[in-house]
């Protein structure tokens, strides 16, 4: 049978988002690809160009909506390492609590889409049932359900409020529980295996080179992770390892990259659990806003010549700001913001991965990869 | 203490990679300290000019097991009095090895962060190469030593003008496919004009705008 092209998307059930992946395929089974991104491209790196540093933190947020918090810290600190500025401790730890909730908020959010991808719908209404518990309790930090704008050059925009810790521990407990049930309900349906399983292996070292991070490559047995190895905040201070997945030797299939995920919610739930507990000045007493114990003076210029850059594990790798200073109105503005989305990378790798897999086998593979159009057209 | 590869490793692994780097004719590198937040880290960072780019981009991917590119970042400095283009690589060590497997079970690699020396140590490499006046900016492509650079490069060809000598396949990639040949949205001469809060929020329709911005996009 002769060979031909086929366009899914920029509208189709295995986008999440709006893109094109092209397929050439020979019957069933597909021979080549070529993803088509850009739909979405707003500009956010020129934008932030008219903007000053505090004001960008907001177009961070938008880039992922699924993982707001994760993306304003990865920029506030590069914008931090730009202005020199050093950060309160008590700051660093609310920040740490405010990432990881949102980690585990991320992963529900994928869980939750990657279920009726593959053909089981009652998972999406159980997890967006849990993330509702994770976006109340970033909502008592930063005041909004999805854009928090909750970080700031120097520190925090507020305090853990009152009861926080309460809540926060109360629901986590309660999530660490549930989340067996999901376990149970992905595990035993025989549908959502054989979908998942033995399709879109992918090996570590390949995966490196592709410029593929974050949760899909602890999928295939390896521990990298930027929160250790290029240390930044206060992980060190909890105790806690990466999630691995045991793969098999053809690497990590989709069946890995669901249960790393899985596991990654636990350990963030657990740091966060840690976290209140470790808390300097406890996590019952409140700082009013711009208390120097939550927020550090700042400068609000940046000298010319002067650069901030930092690299981030975001819910889907590695993250990452590059900040030169010296922009309009003498330094207000900065005068380049470059921006690494962990998925503009890992989409062409994911659909390298498809190559001689069914047809029906790309919402499977293609959704264990976590795809986020927003950051990734930015 | 949790898991953290300390300081003192990275440091030292910085210097002796920053030593190596410097040995290639026309590559200055130095350990630089960044902090962010509470941390300091070490990492490489170092200046290529555009011809002994490629030689050391092999060198460290063969040599000194640089396996990842992160970003690629292109500036466009028209005012500046060195330069006109930059090209910013960051680059990355992470030591990923494929795990090893007993009987075909696979042995997960767990790496022993807070005791990792030499080689092992993950290190941030930054390596910034200036490019002279000219309307035909280019540098050597490292497409084909990791293969993460192939979008970053046509990114970095579609938003800011800067060619890859011998990239294959380059073509927009965040832009409309039918932009306009030479259209690189994010060069200087393309102005955006900063919008302060009261106005972003008071005069959405921009019915308060001053003479000086006539003409000037909203």
């Amino acid at each position: 049978m002769a060979e031909m092209w086929i366009s899914m998307g920029p509208q189709h059930p295995m986008t999440h988002g709006l893109w094109t992946l092209k397929i050439k395929v020979d019957g069933e089974t597909v021979v080549d690809t070529e993803p088509d991104l850009g739909y979405i491209h707003r500009g956010v790196e020129k934008i932030c160009e008219a903007r000053d540093f505090t004001q960008i933190t907001t177009y961070c947020d938008r880039l992922c909506y699924a993982s707001a918090n994760t993306w304003s810290h990865s920029y506030i600190y590069a914008a931090e390492d730009l202005l020199g500025v050093e950060v309160p401790e008590r700051a660093e730890y609310i920040r740490l609590i405010a990432v990881e909730i949102q980690r585990i908020a991320s992963h529900l959010m994928w869980l939750g889409a990657y279920g009726p991808d593959i053909g089981n719908l009652s998972i999406m209404v159980w997890c967006l049932r849990e993330r509702e518990m994770m976006m109340d309790l970033l909502q008592e930090l930063g005041g909004s359900r999805m854009h928090y704008n909750f970080p700031r050059v120097g520190g925090v925009k507020r305090d853990l409020p009152h009861g926080f810790a309460q809540r926060a521990r109360a629901k986590l407990k309660l999530f660490l529980n549930r989340i067996q049930e999901y376990e149970s309900l992905f595990d035993e349906s025989t549908v959502f295996l054989v979908r998942s399983q033995g399709v879109g292996y992918a090996k570590p070292e390949e995966m490196i080179n592709h410029g593929v991070s974050g949760p899909n490559i602890r999928a295939a047995g390896v521990d990298y992770d930027v929160r250790w190895a290029h240390p930044y905040s206060v992980y060190s201070e909890l105790d806690w390892q990466p999630s691995v997945e045991r793969s098999s030797i053809k690497g990590a299939d989709c069946y890995d990259r669901y249960r790393i995920r899985v596991e990654e919610m636990r350990m963030s739930a657990s740091m966060v659990l840690q976290a209140i507990d470790k808390i300097p000045g406890g996590a019952e007493t409140y700082h009013e806003p711009g208390d120097p114990k939550i927020l550090a003076k700042a400068p609000s210029r940046a000298p010319e010549g002067a650069t901030g850059s930092h690299h981030f594990e975001d819910s889907r790798g590695e993250s990452m700001f590059y900040l030169a200073g010296g922009g309009e109105g003498r330094g207000k503005m900065p005068y380049r913001v470059s921006i690494r989305s962990p998925m503009f990378i890992t989409i062409p790798y994911a659909a390298k991965c498809m190559i001689g897999y069914k047809v029906a086998d790309i919402p499977a593979i293609m959704g264990s990869f976590d795809p986020c159009i927003g950051e990734t057209d930015r | 203490m949790g898991k953290k590869v300390t300081a003192a490793a990275q440091q030292k692994a910085a210097t002796a990679l920053a030593e190596a780097m410097s040995s290639i004719d026309g590559v200055n590198a130095a350990v630089d300290t960044r902090t962010s937040g509470t941390q300091d880290r070490h990492t490489v960072s170092a200046t290529s000019t555009p011809e002994s780019w490629r030689a050391l981009a092999e060198a460290l991917a063969a040599e000194q097991g640089v396996d990842y590119c992160s970003m690629i970042t292109g500036i466009h400095w028209p005012d500046a009095a060195d330069k006109t283009w930059e090209v910013v690589y960051h680059l990355m060590r992470t030591c990923v090895r494929d795990p090893a497997s007993i009987q075909g079970v696979i042995q997960p690699n767990i790496t022993d962060a807070n005791n990792v020396e030499g080689a092992d140590v993950p290190l941030e490499i930054q390596i910034s190469i200036a490019l002279p006046d000219t309307r035909e900016p280019a540098v050597a492509s490292v497409q084909d030593i990791w293969v993460g650079a192939d979008w970053n490069e046509k990114e970095t060809w579609d938003l800011v003008g800067i060619d890859f000598n011998g990239h294959e396949g380059m073509r927009r990639v965040l832009n409309p496919h039918e932009t306009p040949v030479g259209y690189h949205p994010l060069q200087k001469q393309h102005k955006l004009r900063y919008h302060g809060f009261e106005e972003m929020y008071d005069d959405v329709q921009g019915y308060l705008r001053k003479p000086a911005d006539a003409g000037k996009l909203k």
